[in-house]
């Protein structure tokens, strides 16, 4: 293992923001490619707003995000307590929302499939939420 | 995060930062505002400051779409950096909305 990272953080709109300056800055080490970044970090926001809009709609609860580096790739979890999702198959779906009122487009899922190699989703009602994700960095390095 | 001017019958809005979210809501508010306050007929969104977008930005945009659409009116956007762009095309926006290069809108 090369290296590894735990992050807490209250359920704020704020900090989908946080989240990614924090996994970009995780990820300097290896020099990944700015269009790596970019998918991974746009994969940590949709992961995380999902927490923040769906799994605690209107309320606050807690969010890890979990990073873990290998020579081959990099790991990322997200974690919430929150709701817990009934159907994942039908929440992965690309433009399925429960939310269009709210200018959701559905897209979060597919966006996080389209940008990294790998996305599994864990969740029951009541139980909270874990988007476990891998990208790959072997061709990703500047 | 958002600056805009009346160009004609243009309203060109000029988004810059990053638009998730948390920033969608209020880039909403401040749009559909300025599309009421100046009944333009093409909104004209400039990505040239925009240094990250998901798929809540989709949404604002498709939204503010379908606003103008209601109105009779259309949306144009430019200046879409490399990620912007693909998440247009994986989104379809490019279908709905016209997309010229950086800078047209100042030549008209």
């Amino acid at each position: 293992m090369k290296n590894q990272m735990e992050l807490i953080f209250p359920s704020l709109a704020e900090n989908e923001a946080f989240a990614r300056m924090v996994i970009s800055a995780f990820l300097v080490g290896v020099n990944p490619t700015l269009s790596v970044v970019s998918e991974i970090r746009t994969a940590v926001s949709e992961a995380v707003t999902n927490a923040v809009v769906h799994a605690y709609a209107g309320t606050t609860g807690r969010i890890i995000l979990r990073a873990r580096l290998t020579e081959e790739h990099v790991e990322i979890e997200i974690e919430d307590f929150g709701r817990g999702i009934e159907n994942v198959e039908q929440a992965m779906q690309p433009f399925f929302t429960t939310q269009p009122d709210q200018e959701r487009t559905g897209m979060g899922f597919a966006l996080m499939q389209s940008f990294m190699d790998e996305v599994s989703v864990e969740s029951s009602p009541g139980n909270g939420t874990a988007v476990k994700m891998i990208k790959r960095l072997e061709d990703a390095h500047a | 995060m958002l600056s805009a001017k009346r160009k004609g019958e243009r309203l060109i809005v000029y988004l810059s930062g990053e638009i998730d979210h948390c920033a969608a809501d209020k880039l909403r508010q401040e749009i559909e505002a300025r599309i009421a306050e100046t009944k333009t007929g093409e909104l004209c969104f400039d990505f040239s400051s925009v240094s990250f977008m998901d798929s809540s930005g989709v949404g604002m945009i498709i939204g503010r779409y379908k606003t103008m659409q209601a109105l009779g009116g259309r949306v144009t956007a430019c200046g879409l950096h490399p990620p912007v762009d693909r998440l247009f095309h994986l989104a379809g926006l490019h279908r709905i909305i016209d997309i010229a290069p950086s800078g047209r809108h100042e030549e008209a």
